[in-house]
């Protein structure tokens, strides 16, 4: 047939081009390793970010770019968060009572411009980050920033505020320097327009720059060439890039990146060869919340129905899910903050104890609602498996659990308002010290949420209060009688710490797990 | 006052008056302008649809984007709530929503904390950039394989075409993009990684948003270079579905045409092949193809998707799951806005392409 002979030969002959000139056009490969005459970085996570404005910003990317690019009074030494460490602050003080921290200024620290880092600096950034009134403002509720002399700061609380040294270190109270934020519109109140410039470029003492600013794309930052500080960052740029879990397992395998943040336990296993894998329990702590509010359920809010979950869960199944480095939470506070509970007092299942609680509680054949988040992950652990585990756990008990899933925003907002009957959630540090997690207490912010009203538990919350204002190691010893004491009598049922795993290149140095920002950027390294 | 032109200036002695708008008596002009004006009402529809849509779901934009320790302070959930506008009965929100958008201003998203506006000239065209070499693949390989196909009926070209143009549909495309990326990136490495760019480049000069023309437009090669190889293994995974589509579709317009009378005269007449090909066959099947084309560019935009993520590509895909998992209205708005008009646009060029290609078209 004439028109298939010529014709059709062509047309193939134009689809295979077309298939080579692609195939080409796809064959060029990454340089990644080195970039402008210096060693760089690349660090794969889902982009859980907003802003790097440090007065703005609390989100997780957030906290670990602005550590990098900001220095804060005082700091933490790799993973250790058992004490503080002197960062712009060379010393602090307490005051007996808790209330008054002074701490002097290292007179030898400056800003990426050269300029010198200031008192004036101090208060302008922290007074700033509280007048915004925006996520991180309750790092300083209730705390007066003064400036002492040129070379002192005072930061006076309301009320005995012993926790503030381990406060201070969040990324979010991180020094600006004040002269160059009020030139672009920056202010210490509702008028503070410094927000767009601030994520166009840092104005910070960090050991890094910001390069370049996209929220959903990559970050880039370069090396602050005027750091003050002894140990001079080894990557000249870093770039940290929004990539899937999935996709970052095969990035970091092939060498395209040098960190994969976000693997799952499943997705970790079989990475081999020159990789490492940095694992251990995450600071996020898994919990189930069972309402004391008699209005929101007459089941629940009986205490004997809150001991049953709590004999009924299998701990160690739930542990299975999660993967290999994930640790049962003994009590709410997690394993590496000072004021934990020992392993040894973790809650053990006992089946039979389950019943007995219901039978003494007078509660049979109870039916009740668990609400939990369905598209959010935590630590690459999904909400349903767990929640279906606790369901056949208690099924065993004698309890019917009726799964409840809700996308995040809709699941949050009846957890907020106090009104789920039984929940499963998580609470992550916003620094790490037991005092954070007072918040479990009676009229306390997830108290609250657990329909456990203030004056609910006077003992519970004399406790507290004290624990509160206790300054020293002492406080650690009441931190754990007020855990027992939650345990035995509260209605939040603590489960675990998921595991946390980075994969890096094997060449790479220098990563330490932290529970605020995740690892330090400028600490990292190469063989 | 101002006198009209007759209303049929051309007639007057055949010659145009001047200064008479015989243009917008043009047919196509009309047809243009009909389909503007009902455009400019569905694009009201989607902004009406959409905010109510999102107003429906249950849940709280204070509580999705503040932390849970902002949460506990009413203070700061008031403030938020004020800076959002969020304080104020919902048609005095949509109202306000509407006179912003008159004057071309979309809202602050509350997940960037930039204009929506900003965010859209951002991520449109990276989507737009996959998806349209998406596309353009797929019409020059599908309509290619469908012609090879019909030409070669039942032989065993066409029997493998048949074949892979259904695996091609029948794929999920989120499978496939896995699969693609494991093959060519990290156990043959013919493809680059993900994103847009290898991350030791700064993207080019903004002028179109599409950083191949851009790079090209200034002159950066190695930008170009890159932007390229990044763009081919996500545009022909998503084209995969199209490809395998067209395929079809071609194939049996082609065959039907190739029946018709005209075709046998045109033959008989012995006409050259490629000329009865393309001016008697090809031409007289692309009008369903062209059909099929304008429904599979929605398909194309659903696709991305799934292929923005595995891919790291930062298009209007992961932009809209963020922002609507967040209720960041403003943001949801936005892309549904955009998203229907593209879908308007897409229409309106399938129309015109009716015209083109077939005059029976222009002249009804």
């Amino acid at each position: 047939m004439p028109i298939t002979s010529g014709t059709t030969r062509r047309a193939a002959l134009s689809v295979l081009v077309a298939a080579a000139l692609s195939l080409t056009a796809c064959s060029g490969g990454d340089g990644t390793s080195s970039s402008g005459g210096g060693k760089a970085l690349v660090i794969d996570t889902s982009f859980n970010l907003k802003t790097v404005d440090p007065g703005r910003m609390y989100e997780q990317t957030g906290l670990l770019i602005d550590r990098a690019l900001y220095d804060t009074l005082l700091g933490f030494k790799g993973s250790d968060v058992s004490k503080p460490v002197p960062a712009l602050a060379e010393s602090y003080e307490l005051s007996k009572d808790g209330k008054k921290l002074t701490l002097k200024l290292r007179q030898d620290a400056v800003f990426s411009d050269g300029s010198p880092v200031t008192a004036d600096d101090v208060v302008f950034s922290l007074d700033r980050v509280r007048a915004l009134k925006g996520n991180p403002s309750f790092l300083l509720e209730g705390v007066k920033v003064e400036k002492t002399d040129d070379k002192t700061i005072t930061l006076v609380s309301d009320k005995p505020n012993p926790s503030l040294p381990f406060i201070l270190p969040n990324p979010a109270l991180g020094i600006l320097n004040s002269k160059v934020v009020k030139a672009n519109g920056g202010a210490a109140g509702p008028a503070d327009k410094a927000e767009k410039y601030l994520n166009g470029q840092s104005a910070g003492s960090g050991p890094y720059m910001l390069e370049s600013f996209n929220v959903a794309t990559q970050v880039v930052l370069k090396a602050n060439p005027k750091y003050w500080g002894a140990t001079k960052p080894v990557y000249k740029r870093v770039v940290l890039r929004n990539v899937q879990s999935q996709t970052q397992k095969l990035n970091v395998q092939r060498g395209d990146s040098q960190i994969a943040v976000d693997l799952t336990a499943d997705q970790a296993q079989g990475i081999g060869g020159d990789k490492q894998i940095v694992k251990g329990a995450s600071a996020n702590v898994f919990f189930l919340l069972t309402n004391r509010n008699p209005s929101v359920s007459k089941i629940t809010s009986n205490p004997r129905f809150a001991e049953a979950v709590r004999k009924g869960v299998d701990y160690a199944g739930l542990l299975e899910l999660a993967g290999e480095g994930s640790v049962q939470a003994a009590g709410i506070v997690p394993s590496m903050i000072n004021g934990s509970l020992p392993a040894a007092q973790a809650p053990k299942r006992d089946v039979a104890g389950a019943k007995a609680a219901l039978a003494a509680g007078g509660i049979t054949n109870p039916r009740v609602k668990l609400e939990f988040p369905s598209d959010f992950t935590l630590n690459g652990l999904s909400f349903q498996p767990l929640a279906e585990r606790i369901q056949a756990n208690l099924k065993e008990v004698g309890i019917t659990v009726d799964l409840a899933p809700a996308p995040i925003a809709t699941a949050l907002e009846s957890y907020r308002d106090g009104k789920e009957e039984m929940g499963l959630w998580w609470w992550g540090p916003d620094y790490p010290d037991a005092s954070n997690y007072l918040a479990f207490l009676p009229g306390g912010l997830v108290g609250e949420r657990a329909g456990w009203k203030k004056g609910a538990d006077k003992a519970l919350e004399d406790a507290g209060a004290k624990a509160a204002a206790t300054s020293g190691d002492d406080r650690f010893t009441q931190y754990h009688q007020i855990q027992e004491q939650l345990n035995a009598r509260g209605p939040i049922v603590p489960l675990m710490q998921p595991s946390l795993r980075l994969v890096t290149a094997g060449s790479l140095t220098g990563l330490a797990v932290n529970p605020v920002w995740n690892f330090e950027i400028a600490a990292l390294g190469s063989k | 006052m101002k006198s009209h032109p007759p209303s049929d200036a051309r007639t007057l002695k055949g010659r145009r008056p001047p200064g008479a708008r015989w243009w917008s008596r043009h047919p196509l002009m009309r047809f243009l302008t009909r389909r503007l004006a009902v455009s400019v009402l569905l694009a009201v529809g989607v902004t009406l649809v959409t905010f109510i849509l999102t107003n429906m779901v249950p849940g709280d934009p204070a509580t999705a984007n503040l932390g849970q320790q902002a949460l506990g302070n009413p203070a700061i959930v008031q403030q938020f709530r004020k800076e959002h506008g969020l304080d104020k009965p919902l048609p005095v929100q949509y109202a306000t929503y509407m006179g912003d958008l008159v004057r071309g201003d979309l809202g602050e998203s509350q997940q960037s904390h930039r204009p929506v506006a900003d965010d859209l000239r951002e991520f449109v065209p990276a989507t737009f950039e996959l998806a349209g070499t998406a596309l353009l693949v797929s019409l020059l390989v599908g309509v290619a394989f469908g012609v090879i196909a019909a030409l070669r009926r039942d032989r065993l070209v066409d029997q493998f075409l048949r074949v892979t143009s259904l695996a091609g549909v029948s794929v999920p495309t989120f499978w496939l993009a896995l699969l693609a990326f494991y093959l060519f990136f990290y156990k043959f490495e013919l493809a680059p990684g993900s994103g847009r760019l290898s991350p030791a480049l700064a993207p080019p000069p903004h002028t179109t948003g599409l950083y191949t023309v851009d790079a090209a437009i200034a002159g950066q090669w190695d930008v170009f270079a890159s932007a390229v190889g990044h763009l081919m293994l996500p545009a022909l995974v998503l084209a995969a579905y199209t490809i395998g589509l067209l395929t079809r579709f071609t194939r049996s317009a082609v065959l039907e045409v190739l029946g018709q009378d005209y075709v046998r005269a045109a033959r008989a007449k012995g006409l050259p092949g490629r000329t009865v090909l393309l001016r008697y066959t090809l031409r007289a099947a692309l009008v369903p193809v062209i059909t099929v084309a304008g429904l599979a560019f929605g398909s194309l935009l659903s696709g991305t998707v799934l292929v923005e993520a595995i891919y790291a590509w930062p298009g209007i895909g992961e932009y809209a799951y963020k922002s609507a998992t967040n209720l960041d209205l403003p943001a949801v708005m936005g892309v549904g806005l955009v998203v229907g008009v593209i879908y308007v646009v897409v229409n309106l060029v399938v129309d015109m392409l009716y015209g083109v290609i077939d005059p029976r078209v222009r002249h009804t």
